[in-house]
Protein backbone atom coordinates (compact mmCIF):
# COMPACT_ATOMS: atom_id res chain seq x y z
CA UNK A 1 0.00 0.00 0.00
CA UNK A 2 1.36 3.15 -0.99
CA UNK A 3 1.86 5.65 2.46
CA UNK A 4 3.29 9.11 0.87
CA UNK A 5 2.79 9.93 -2.84
CA UNK A 6 4.78 13.43 -4.44
CA UNK A 7 3.31 14.35 -7.96
CA UNK A 8 4.86 16.79 -10.12
CA UNK A 9 5.99 18.70 -7.33
CA UNK A 10 8.41 22.21 -7.72
CA UNK A 11 9.79 23.74 -5.14
CA UNK A 12 11.23 27.14 -5.40
CA UNK A 13 12.82 29.85 -3.36
CA UNK A 14 13.30 33.61 -3.79
CA UNK A 15 12.50 35.04 -7.05
CA UNK A 16 14.27 36.88 -9.92
CA UNK A 17 18.04 36.45 -10.13
CA UNK A 18 18.14 34.90 -7.10
CA UNK A 19 15.55 32.18 -7.86
CA UNK A 20 16.19 28.96 -6.90
CA UNK A 21 14.81 25.93 -7.79
CA UNK A 22 14.76 23.09 -5.02
CA UNK A 23 12.91 20.54 -6.32
CA UNK A 24 11.66 19.96 -10.14
CA UNK A 25 9.04 18.12 -11.16
CA UNK A 26 9.57 15.59 -8.15
CA UNK A 27 6.91 12.00 -8.50
CA UNK A 28 7.91 9.61 -5.78
CA UNK A 29 6.27 7.40 -3.88
CA UNK A 30 6.95 5.08 -1.23
CA UNK A 31 4.89 1.60 0.18
CA UNK A 32 4.17 0.35 3.48
CA UNK A 33 6.57 -2.75 4.15
CA UNK A 34 9.49 -0.83 1.82
CA UNK A 35 12.90 0.70 2.81
CA UNK A 36 13.16 3.57 0.37
CA UNK A 37 16.79 5.61 -0.04
CA UNK A 38 17.34 9.01 -1.61
CA UNK A 39 20.64 9.78 -2.44
CA UNK A 40 22.09 12.76 -3.20
CA UNK A 41 24.91 14.94 -2.07
CA UNK A 42 24.77 18.29 0.16
CA UNK A 43 22.34 20.68 -1.45
CA UNK A 44 20.78 18.55 -4.10
CA UNK A 45 17.13 19.22 -2.36
CA UNK A 46 16.85 16.09 0.37
CA UNK A 47 16.04 17.88 3.05
CA UNK A 48 13.74 20.34 1.16
CA UNK A 49 12.06 17.04 -0.17
CA UNK A 50 11.85 15.81 3.13
CA UNK A 51 10.44 18.54 4.65
CA UNK A 52 7.54 18.30 1.77
CA UNK A 53 7.19 15.07 2.30
CA UNK A 54 6.47 15.75 5.97
CA UNK A 55 4.08 18.39 5.97
CA UNK A 56 6.78 21.28 7.09
CA UNK A 57 6.33 23.42 4.67
CA UNK A 58 3.89 23.35 0.91
CA UNK A 59 5.26 22.79 -2.28
CA UNK A 60 5.41 25.81 -5.06
CA UNK A 61 2.97 23.66 -7.20
CA UNK A 62 2.01 19.91 -7.32
CA UNK A 63 0.25 17.30 -4.79
CA UNK A 64 1.75 15.42 -1.49
CA UNK A 65 -0.84 12.90 -0.80
CA UNK A 66 0.00 11.17 3.18
CA UNK A 67 -1.82 7.62 3.36
CA UNK A 68 -4.03 8.95 0.75
CA UNK A 69 -5.02 12.97 2.07
CA UNK A 70 -4.35 15.60 -0.01
CA UNK A 71 -1.75 18.23 1.73
CA UNK A 72 -3.04 20.94 0.07
CA UNK A 73 -6.75 20.45 1.40
CA UNK A 74 -5.10 20.39 5.56
CA UNK A 75 -5.40 23.14 7.68
CA UNK A 76 -2.16 23.84 9.78
CA UNK A 77 -3.66 22.26 12.77
CA UNK A 78 -4.93 18.82 10.76
CA UNK A 79 -1.30 18.96 9.46
CA UNK A 80 0.08 18.97 12.90
CA UNK A 81 -2.39 16.28 13.68
CA UNK A 82 -1.31 14.18 11.07
CA UNK A 83 2.55 14.48 11.83
CA UNK A 84 1.95 13.39 15.66
CA UNK A 85 -0.40 10.62 14.38
CA UNK A 86 1.24 9.06 10.96
CA UNK A 87 4.65 10.28 10.52
CA UNK A 88 7.96 9.39 12.63
CA UNK A 89 10.86 11.79 12.11
CA UNK A 90 14.33 10.86 12.95
CA UNK A 91 16.83 13.89 12.72
CA UNK A 92 20.46 14.04 12.00
CA UNK A 93 21.21 16.40 15.26
CA UNK A 94 19.05 13.66 17.46
CA UNK A 95 17.53 16.72 19.26
CA UNK A 96 16.16 14.93 22.39
CA UNK A 97 14.77 16.85 24.66
CA UNK A 98 17.88 17.67 26.91
CA UNK A 99 16.25 17.81 30.40
CA UNK A 100 14.09 14.56 30.26
CA UNK A 101 15.68 11.03 30.99
CA UNK A 102 15.37 8.82 27.85
CA UNK A 103 12.03 6.90 29.77
CA UNK A 104 10.41 10.49 30.31
CA UNK A 105 11.51 11.32 26.21
CA UNK A 106 8.56 8.55 25.74
CA UNK A 107 6.23 10.26 28.62
CA UNK A 108 6.10 13.46 26.44
CA UNK A 109 4.67 12.00 23.71
CA UNK A 110 2.01 10.11 26.13
CA UNK A 111 1.07 13.76 27.26
CA UNK A 112 0.53 15.17 23.51
CA UNK A 113 -0.75 12.14 21.98
CA UNK A 114 -2.66 10.22 24.77
CA UNK A 115 -3.62 6.81 22.32
CA UNK A 116 -2.28 4.94 19.89
CA UNK A 117 1.17 4.78 21.15
CA UNK A 118 3.10 1.28 21.62
CA UNK A 119 2.28 -0.29 24.67
CA UNK A 120 4.90 -1.18 27.43
CA UNK A 121 5.54 -4.19 26.34
CA UNK A 122 6.30 -3.11 22.95
CA UNK A 123 8.22 -0.05 23.46
CA UNK A 124 10.29 -2.83 25.91
CA UNK A 125 10.58 -4.98 22.92
CA UNK A 126 11.41 -2.20 20.81
CA UNK A 127 14.46 -0.42 23.57
CA UNK A 128 16.10 -4.31 23.79
CA UNK A 129 15.71 -4.41 19.60
CA UNK A 130 17.85 -0.86 20.05
CA UNK A 131 20.19 -1.96 22.66
CA UNK A 132 18.68 0.89 24.69
CA UNK A 133 16.87 -1.22 27.64
CA UNK A 134 19.40 -0.36 30.36
CA UNK A 135 19.28 3.84 29.42
CA UNK A 136 15.83 4.67 30.14
CA UNK A 137 17.12 6.86 33.19
CA UNK A 138 19.69 8.09 31.86
CA UNK A 139 19.91 11.63 29.94
CA UNK A 140 20.87 12.57 26.54
CA UNK A 141 24.27 14.15 27.41
CA UNK A 142 25.23 10.85 29.27
CA UNK A 143 24.73 8.97 26.40
CA UNK A 144 27.20 8.48 23.01
CA UNK A 145 26.09 9.84 19.75
CA UNK A 146 24.93 6.47 18.35
CA UNK A 147 23.04 5.83 21.54
CA UNK A 148 21.52 9.29 21.32
CA UNK A 149 20.10 8.17 17.46
CA UNK A 150 18.82 5.47 18.57
CA UNK A 151 17.02 6.91 21.82
CA UNK A 152 15.63 9.43 18.88
CA UNK A 153 14.63 6.42 16.37
CA UNK A 154 12.59 4.70 19.35
CA UNK A 155 11.09 8.44 20.16
CA UNK A 156 10.37 8.71 16.33
CA UNK A 157 8.62 4.81 16.50
CA UNK A 158 7.10 5.42 19.68
CA UNK A 159 3.67 6.99 18.06
CA UNK A 160 3.60 4.16 16.08
CA UNK A 161 3.31 6.14 12.81
CA UNK A 162 3.26 3.94 9.68
CA UNK A 163 5.60 6.23 8.13
CA UNK A 164 9.31 7.02 9.55
CA UNK A 165 10.87 10.34 7.70
CA UNK A 166 14.78 10.36 8.53
CA UNK A 167 17.08 12.60 7.62
CA UNK A 168 21.02 11.68 7.40
CA UNK A 169 20.55 9.49 10.51
CA UNK A 170 24.02 8.35 10.10
CA UNK A 171 25.47 10.98 9.78
CA UNK A 172 27.53 11.07 13.67
CA UNK A 173 27.74 7.54 13.59
CA UNK A 174 30.88 5.08 13.28
CA UNK A 175 30.38 1.93 10.91
CA UNK A 176 29.17 -0.38 13.02
CA UNK A 177 26.46 2.00 14.23
CA UNK A 178 25.48 2.49 10.72
CA UNK A 179 25.14 -1.07 10.27
CA UNK A 180 22.90 -1.28 12.88
CA UNK A 181 20.66 1.58 11.91
CA UNK A 182 20.20 0.60 8.03
CA UNK A 183 19.43 -3.26 9.38
CA UNK A 184 16.92 -1.47 11.88
CA UNK A 185 15.21 0.45 9.42
CA UNK A 186 14.51 -2.47 6.80
CA UNK A 187 13.60 -4.40 10.04
CA UNK A 188 10.89 -1.92 10.40
CA UNK A 189 9.74 -1.74 7.33
CA UNK A 190 9.68 -5.82 7.02
CA UNK A 191 8.22 -6.68 9.69
CA UNK A 192 6.12 -3.93 11.18
CA UNK A 193 4.74 -2.81 7.66
CA UNK A 194 6.24 0.66 7.74
CA UNK A 195 6.94 3.50 5.44
CA UNK A 196 10.26 3.85 5.57
CA UNK A 197 11.66 7.29 3.40
CA UNK A 198 15.72 7.74 4.11
CA UNK A 199 17.32 10.71 2.91
CA UNK A 200 21.44 10.44 2.71
CA UNK A 201 24.49 11.13 1.42
CA UNK A 202 25.47 7.77 2.76
CA UNK A 203 25.86 4.98 0.60
CA UNK A 204 26.46 2.24 3.18
CA UNK A 205 22.83 2.56 3.47
CA UNK A 206 22.01 0.98 -0.35
CA UNK A 207 22.80 -2.27 1.39
CA UNK A 208 19.23 -2.21 3.10
CA UNK A 209 17.19 -0.38 0.90
CA UNK A 210 14.36 -2.47 -1.12
CA UNK A 211 14.20 1.41 -3.38
CA UNK A 212 17.07 3.52 -4.34
CA UNK A 213 16.11 7.05 -5.89
CA UNK A 214 19.28 9.60 -6.85
CA UNK A 215 18.28 13.24 -5.92
CA UNK A 216 20.39 15.96 -7.62
CA UNK A 217 19.86 19.58 -8.31
CA UNK A 218 16.45 18.96 -7.28
CA UNK A 219 15.83 16.30 -9.98
CA UNK A 220 14.62 12.96 -8.34
CA UNK A 221 14.85 9.53 -10.16
CA UNK A 222 15.25 5.83 -9.30
CA UNK A 223 18.08 3.90 -9.57
CA UNK A 224 18.03 1.07 -11.61
CA UNK B 1 3.43 21.55 33.41
CA UNK B 2 5.68 18.05 32.51
CA UNK B 3 7.91 20.05 30.74
CA UNK B 4 8.34 23.05 33.02
CA UNK B 5 8.92 21.17 35.88
CA UNK B 6 11.74 18.29 34.43
CA UNK B 7 13.49 21.43 32.56
CA UNK B 8 13.40 23.15 36.43
CA UNK B 9 14.46 20.13 38.17
CA UNK B 10 17.15 19.27 35.80
CA UNK B 11 18.83 22.83 35.08
CA UNK B 12 18.96 23.57 38.73
CA UNK B 13 21.89 26.01 38.75
CA UNK B 14 20.40 28.22 35.89
CA UNK B 15 16.72 28.27 37.39
CA UNK B 16 18.04 28.39 41.03
CA UNK B 17 19.68 31.60 39.93
CA UNK B 18 16.24 32.99 38.04
CA UNK B 19 14.53 32.21 41.39
CA UNK B 20 17.11 33.77 43.28
CA UNK B 21 17.18 37.13 40.86
CA UNK B 22 12.66 37.02 41.50
CA UNK B 23 13.89 36.46 45.23
CA UNK B 24 16.35 39.22 45.63
CA UNK B 25 13.45 41.83 43.58
CA UNK B 26 10.39 40.83 45.86
CA UNK B 27 11.87 41.05 48.90
CA UNK B 28 13.24 44.50 47.98
CA UNK B 29 9.95 45.78 46.73
CA UNK B 30 8.06 44.22 50.11
CA UNK B 31 10.87 46.17 52.26
CA UNK B 32 10.36 49.52 50.67
CA UNK B 33 6.50 48.75 50.42
CA UNK B 34 6.80 48.26 54.35
CA UNK B 35 8.99 50.73 54.80
CA UNK B 36 6.19 53.33 52.66
CA UNK B 37 3.33 51.66 54.57
CA UNK B 38 5.14 52.38 57.54
CA UNK B 39 6.26 55.74 57.41
CA UNK B 40 2.77 56.60 56.00
CA UNK B 41 1.19 55.60 58.83
CA UNK B 42 3.44 57.06 61.15
CA UNK B 43 2.20 60.41 59.53
CA UNK B 44 -1.71 58.96 59.63
CA UNK B 45 -1.70 56.87 62.79
CA UNK B 46 -3.50 59.51 64.61
CA UNK B 47 -5.95 60.95 62.32
CA UNK B 48 -6.48 57.60 61.18
CA UNK B 49 -7.43 56.16 64.99
CA UNK B 50 -9.77 59.79 64.76
CA UNK B 51 -11.54 58.47 62.11
CA UNK B 52 -12.45 61.49 60.92
CA UNK B 53 -13.82 62.66 57.46
CA UNK B 54 -13.15 66.39 57.32
CA UNK B 55 -10.79 69.20 58.76
CA UNK B 56 -12.16 72.79 59.49
CA UNK B 57 -9.52 75.49 58.87
CA UNK B 58 -8.76 79.20 58.07
CA UNK B 59 -9.18 79.61 54.61
CA UNK B 60 -5.69 81.42 54.52
CA UNK B 61 -3.35 78.24 56.53
CA UNK B 62 -2.70 76.54 53.38
CA UNK B 63 -4.38 73.63 54.42
CA UNK B 64 -1.97 73.27 56.99
CA UNK B 65 -3.19 72.96 60.80
CA UNK B 66 -0.25 74.34 62.14
CA UNK B 67 -0.94 77.97 60.43
CA UNK B 68 -4.64 77.78 60.80
CA UNK B 69 -5.92 79.57 64.04
CA UNK B 70 -9.24 79.60 64.99
CA UNK B 71 -10.53 82.97 67.44
CA UNK B 72 -13.02 82.27 70.10
CA UNK B 73 -15.72 83.52 68.43
CA UNK B 74 -15.39 81.55 65.45
CA UNK B 75 -14.71 78.22 67.43
CA UNK B 76 -18.22 79.57 69.12
CA UNK B 77 -19.77 79.61 65.99
CA UNK B 78 -19.12 76.65 65.00
CA UNK B 79 -21.24 73.64 65.38
CA UNK B 80 -19.92 70.90 67.95
CA UNK B 81 -22.29 68.24 68.37
CA UNK B 82 -20.79 64.26 69.46
CA UNK B 83 -19.49 64.18 66.18
CA UNK B 84 -16.95 67.28 66.16
CA UNK B 85 -14.06 68.32 68.16
CA UNK B 86 -11.63 71.06 68.44
CA UNK B 87 -8.31 70.84 68.84
CA UNK B 88 -5.07 73.00 69.23
CA UNK B 89 -1.78 71.55 67.78
CA UNK B 90 1.51 72.72 68.79
CA UNK B 91 5.44 71.52 68.36
CA UNK B 92 6.99 70.90 71.50
CA UNK B 93 10.00 68.87 72.93
CA UNK B 94 9.58 66.68 75.76
CA UNK B 95 12.52 66.61 78.26
CA UNK B 96 13.42 65.10 81.41
CA UNK B 97 16.68 65.29 83.34
CA UNK B 98 17.88 61.31 82.64
CA UNK B 99 15.76 60.70 79.54
CA UNK B 100 16.51 61.44 75.68
CA UNK B 101 14.61 64.65 74.98
CA UNK B 102 11.65 63.72 72.36
CA UNK B 103 10.28 65.62 69.71
CA UNK B 104 6.74 65.16 69.80
CA UNK B 105 3.08 67.33 69.11
CA UNK B 106 1.05 68.48 71.82
CA UNK B 107 -2.56 68.03 70.92
CA UNK B 108 -4.95 69.61 72.96
CA UNK B 109 -8.06 68.17 73.52
CA UNK B 110 -11.46 69.32 74.85
CA UNK B 111 -12.68 66.29 78.08
CA UNK B 112 -16.22 66.92 76.66
CA UNK B 113 -15.53 65.90 72.87
CA UNK B 114 -15.46 62.88 70.95
CA UNK B 115 -10.96 62.59 70.96
CA UNK B 116 -11.18 62.52 74.38
CA UNK B 117 -14.07 60.25 74.96
CA UNK B 118 -12.97 57.35 72.65
CA UNK B 119 -9.12 57.62 73.73
CA UNK B 120 -8.10 54.27 74.45
CA UNK B 121 -5.72 54.42 76.98
CA UNK B 122 -3.06 51.40 77.19
CA UNK B 123 -1.81 52.34 80.61
CA UNK B 124 -2.79 54.78 82.93
CA UNK B 125 -6.06 57.03 82.22
CA UNK B 126 -6.76 60.28 80.88
CA UNK B 127 -5.77 63.44 81.17
CA UNK B 128 -8.18 65.06 84.59
CA UNK B 129 -6.06 68.37 84.75
CA UNK B 130 -4.35 71.23 82.67
CA UNK B 131 -0.93 69.61 83.78
CA UNK B 132 -1.69 65.54 82.77
CA UNK B 133 -0.68 64.29 78.80
CA UNK B 134 -1.42 61.10 77.33
CA UNK B 135 1.83 60.10 75.08
CA UNK B 136 1.74 57.92 72.45
CA UNK B 137 3.54 54.91 73.64
CA UNK B 138 7.16 55.43 72.26
CA UNK B 139 7.93 57.61 75.12
CA UNK B 140 7.40 54.81 77.14
CA UNK B 141 9.92 52.20 74.98
CA UNK B 142 12.54 55.69 75.32
CA UNK B 143 12.30 55.06 79.01
CA UNK B 144 9.61 57.18 80.20
CA UNK B 145 6.74 56.18 82.85
CA UNK B 146 3.85 57.05 84.38
CA UNK B 147 4.04 59.58 86.93
CA UNK B 148 6.96 60.99 85.49
CA UNK B 149 7.02 65.00 85.25
CA UNK B 150 8.25 66.55 81.73
CA UNK B 151 9.38 69.42 80.74
CA UNK B 152 8.03 71.07 77.60
CA UNK B 153 9.90 73.52 75.58
CA UNK B 154 11.24 75.61 77.51
CA UNK B 155 8.15 76.71 80.12
CA UNK B 156 8.68 76.79 83.39
CA UNK B 157 5.98 74.44 84.62
CA UNK B 158 6.29 70.46 83.87
CA UNK B 159 3.30 68.11 82.69
CA UNK B 160 2.86 65.02 84.61
CA UNK B 161 2.16 61.27 82.31
CA UNK B 162 -0.47 59.88 83.10
CA UNK B 163 -1.28 57.73 80.35
CA UNK B 164 0.21 55.96 77.18
CA UNK B 165 -2.11 55.30 73.59
CA UNK B 166 -0.96 53.45 70.34
CA UNK B 167 -0.63 54.80 66.91
CA UNK B 168 -0.56 58.40 68.38
CA UNK B 169 1.69 59.83 65.71
CA UNK B 170 1.18 62.84 63.53
CA UNK B 171 3.83 63.55 61.16
CA UNK B 172 6.22 61.06 62.18
CA UNK B 173 5.81 62.55 65.59
CA UNK B 174 4.30 61.08 68.82
CA UNK B 175 2.00 63.16 70.01
CA UNK B 176 1.14 64.24 73.74
CA UNK B 177 -2.74 64.60 74.20
CA UNK B 178 -3.47 67.23 76.52
CA UNK B 179 -5.94 69.89 77.70
CA UNK B 180 -7.01 72.56 74.88
CA UNK B 181 -6.38 74.77 77.84
CA UNK B 182 -2.61 73.68 78.27
CA UNK B 183 -2.41 74.22 74.87
CA UNK B 184 -2.95 77.76 75.00
CA UNK B 185 -0.32 77.90 77.53
CA UNK B 186 2.24 76.12 75.76
CA UNK B 187 1.80 77.85 72.18
CA UNK B 188 1.94 81.56 74.26
CA UNK B 189 -0.77 82.55 71.69
CA UNK B 190 -2.92 85.90 71.93
CA UNK B 191 -6.04 84.97 74.39
CA UNK B 192 -8.12 85.65 71.28
CA UNK B 193 -7.43 82.22 69.68
CA UNK B 194 -9.33 79.63 70.84
CA UNK B 195 -8.10 76.28 68.69
CA UNK B 196 -5.63 75.55 65.52
CA UNK B 197 -9.12 73.31 63.78
CA UNK B 198 -12.03 71.39 64.45
CA UNK B 199 -12.34 68.09 63.14
CA UNK B 200 -15.55 66.08 62.34
CA UNK B 201 -16.41 62.92 61.84
CA UNK B 202 -19.59 64.23 59.62
CA UNK B 203 -18.96 63.99 55.90
CA UNK B 204 -20.73 67.45 54.95
CA UNK B 205 -19.90 69.79 58.43
CA UNK B 206 -21.78 73.00 57.43
CA UNK B 207 -19.16 76.12 57.65
CA UNK B 208 -20.97 79.80 57.96
CA UNK B 209 -17.44 81.78 58.34
CA UNK B 210 -16.04 83.06 54.95
CA UNK B 211 -12.77 82.82 56.72
CA UNK B 212 -13.15 79.17 57.30
CA UNK B 213 -13.41 76.06 55.17
CA UNK B 214 -14.31 72.40 55.55
CA UNK B 215 -11.21 70.20 53.35
CA UNK B 216 -11.60 66.85 53.33
CA UNK B 217 -9.41 64.29 55.09
CA UNK B 218 -7.49 63.05 51.96
CA UNK B 219 -7.03 66.77 51.07
CA UNK B 220 -5.45 67.80 54.86
CA UNK B 221 -3.35 64.41 54.99
CA UNK B 222 -2.17 64.94 51.38
CA UNK B 223 -1.17 68.59 52.73
CA UNK B 224 0.90 67.28 55.84
CA UNK B 225 4.29 68.46 55.33
CA UNK B 226 6.33 65.93 52.90
CA UNK B 227 3.89 63.30 53.10
CA UNK B 228 2.84 63.73 49.53
CA UNK B 229 6.56 64.03 48.66
CA UNK B 230 7.50 61.10 50.61
CA UNK B 231 4.64 59.11 48.94
CA UNK B 232 5.49 59.74 45.72
CA UNK B 233 8.96 59.05 46.00
CA UNK B 234 8.34 55.30 47.27
CA UNK B 235 5.15 55.15 44.51
CA UNK B 236 7.83 55.81 41.93
CA UNK B 237 10.62 54.11 43.61
CA UNK B 238 8.22 50.76 43.67
CA UNK B 239 6.58 51.46 40.39
CA UNK B 240 10.28 51.75 38.56
CA UNK B 241 11.59 48.59 40.34
CA UNK B 242 7.88 46.43 39.17
CA UNK B 243 9.42 47.68 35.60
CA UNK B 244 13.04 47.18 36.03
CA UNK B 245 11.86 43.41 37.15
CA UNK B 246 9.29 43.11 33.87
CA UNK B 247 12.38 44.11 31.95
CA UNK B 248 14.59 42.10 33.31
CA UNK B 249 12.82 38.89 33.91
CA UNK B 250 11.51 39.12 30.12
CA UNK B 251 14.85 39.00 29.03
CA UNK B 252 15.90 35.90 30.94
CA UNK B 253 12.72 34.42 29.63
CA UNK B 254 13.37 35.85 26.22
CA UNK B 255 17.39 34.34 26.66
CA UNK B 256 15.99 30.76 28.03
CA UNK B 257 13.16 30.34 25.34
CA UNK B 258 15.81 31.01 22.74
CA UNK B 259 17.98 28.55 23.46
CA UNK B 260 15.35 25.93 23.61
CA UNK B 261 13.79 26.55 20.19
CA UNK B 262 15.82 23.90 18.26
CA UNK B 263 14.20 21.76 21.03
CA UNK B 264 11.41 23.10 20.57
CA UNK B 265 11.67 22.94 16.74
CA UNK B 266 12.13 19.50 16.67
CA UNK B 267 8.57 19.11 18.83
CA UNK B 268 6.89 20.83 16.38
CA UNK B 269 8.01 18.93 13.72
CA UNK B 270 6.69 15.76 15.83
CA UNK B 271 3.37 17.70 15.79
CA UNK B 272 3.39 18.53 19.21
CA UNK B 273 1.14 21.80 19.50
CA UNK B 274 2.67 25.33 19.96
CA UNK B 275 -0.20 25.78 22.57
CA UNK B 276 1.52 23.06 24.66
CA UNK B 277 4.76 24.69 24.26
CA UNK B 278 3.30 28.28 25.12
CA UNK B 279 1.36 26.55 28.09
CA UNK B 280 4.84 25.10 29.17
CA UNK B 281 6.70 28.56 29.12
CA UNK B 282 3.92 30.33 30.62
CA UNK B 283 3.41 27.56 33.40
CA UNK B 284 7.63 27.41 33.72
CA UNK B 285 7.73 31.15 34.27
CA UNK B 286 4.88 31.53 37.02
CA UNK B 287 6.41 28.64 39.30
CA UNK B 288 9.89 30.57 38.74
CA UNK B 289 8.01 33.87 39.62
CA UNK B 290 6.17 32.09 42.58
CA UNK B 291 8.64 30.23 44.35
CA UNK B 292 10.09 33.55 44.27
CA UNK B 293 8.17 35.77 45.62
CA UNK B 294 6.95 33.20 48.71
CA UNK B 295 10.90 32.77 49.31
CA UNK B 296 10.73 36.77 48.86
CA UNK B 297 7.85 36.95 51.27
CA UNK B 298 9.68 34.55 54.13
CA UNK B 299 12.58 36.71 54.17
CA UNK B 300 10.61 39.62 54.65
CA UNK B 301 8.44 37.79 57.48
CA UNK B 302 12.19 37.03 59.25
CA UNK B 303 13.27 40.75 58.68
CA UNK B 304 9.86 41.79 60.32
CA UNK B 305 10.59 39.26 63.64
CA UNK B 306 14.38 40.83 63.88
CA UNK B 307 13.93 44.14 62.64
CA UNK B 308 13.97 46.96 65.26
CA UNK B 309 11.09 48.57 66.66
CA UNK B 310 12.63 52.33 65.57
CA UNK B 311 12.40 51.33 62.28
CA UNK B 312 9.04 52.56 60.62
CA UNK B 313 8.19 49.37 59.13
CA UNK B 314 4.42 48.11 58.92
CA UNK B 315 4.17 44.88 57.40
CA UNK B 316 0.53 45.14 55.65
CA UNK B 317 -0.43 41.42 54.59
CA UNK B 318 -3.40 42.83 52.11
CA UNK B 319 -1.02 45.53 50.32
CA UNK B 320 1.98 42.84 50.14
CA UNK B 321 -0.42 40.34 48.55
CA UNK B 322 -1.37 42.95 46.13
CA UNK B 323 2.20 43.74 45.65
CA UNK B 324 2.92 40.25 45.14
CA UNK B 325 -0.18 39.58 42.76
CA UNK B 326 1.34 42.46 40.94
CA UNK B 327 4.41 40.77 40.23
CA UNK B 328 3.06 37.88 39.35
CA UNK B 329 1.47 39.91 36.79
CA UNK B 330 4.37 41.36 35.78
CA UNK B 331 5.63 37.92 34.86
CA UNK B 332 3.32 36.44 33.53
CA UNK B 333 3.44 39.62 30.67
CA UNK B 334 7.23 38.65 31.03
CA UNK B 335 6.44 35.34 30.47
CA UNK B 336 4.26 36.19 26.94
CA UNK B 337 6.51 38.43 25.30
CA UNK B 338 8.42 34.80 23.98
CA UNK B 339 5.19 33.28 23.07
CA UNK B 340 5.87 35.05 19.48
CA UNK B 341 9.01 33.52 19.31
CA UNK B 342 7.65 30.06 20.26
CA UNK B 343 4.10 30.48 17.96
CA UNK B 344 7.01 31.27 14.93
CA UNK B 345 9.46 28.36 15.52
CA UNK B 346 10.07 27.04 11.59
CA UNK B 347 10.94 23.36 12.15
CA UNK B 348 12.33 23.41 8.67
CA UNK B 349 15.20 25.36 10.13
CA UNK B 350 15.82 22.56 12.33
CA UNK B 351 15.98 19.88 9.82
CA UNK B 352 16.79 21.75 6.87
Amino acid sequence: MTALTLNHVNKTFGKGIAKVEALKDVNFSADQGEMTLILGPSGSGKSTFLTIAGSLQTPTDGEVLINGDDLRHLSAKKREQLRLNHLGFVLQSYNLVPYLTVKEQFKLVDKVKKSGNLSASQLDDLLKLLGIDQLVNKYPDQLSGGQNQRVAIARALYPNPEIILADEPTAALDSAHVEEVGKLFAQLAHTQNKAVVVVTHDLRLKDYADKIFNITDGVISREK
Amino acid sequence: MFLALKEIKHEKLRYGLVISMVVLISYLIFILTSLAQGLGSQNTAAIDTWNIKQVVLNKDSDINMRQSFLTTQQVDQLHQGKNDAVIGQAAVVAKHSDLPQISATFIGIKPTQFIYKDMKVIKGHKPLTDRQLVVDSSFETKGYKLGQWVKLNSLNQKYQIIGFVKNAKINISPIAYGRLSAWKTISNLNPNLAANALITRSKHYKVTDNNLKAYSVSAFINNLPGYTAQNMTFEFMIGFLMVISLIVIAIFLYIITNQKLPNYAVLRAQGVPAKTLVISTIMQSLILVVSGILIGALLTWITSLVIPAAVPMTFNVPVLSAVAAGLVLTSIIGAILPVRTIMKIDPVKVIG
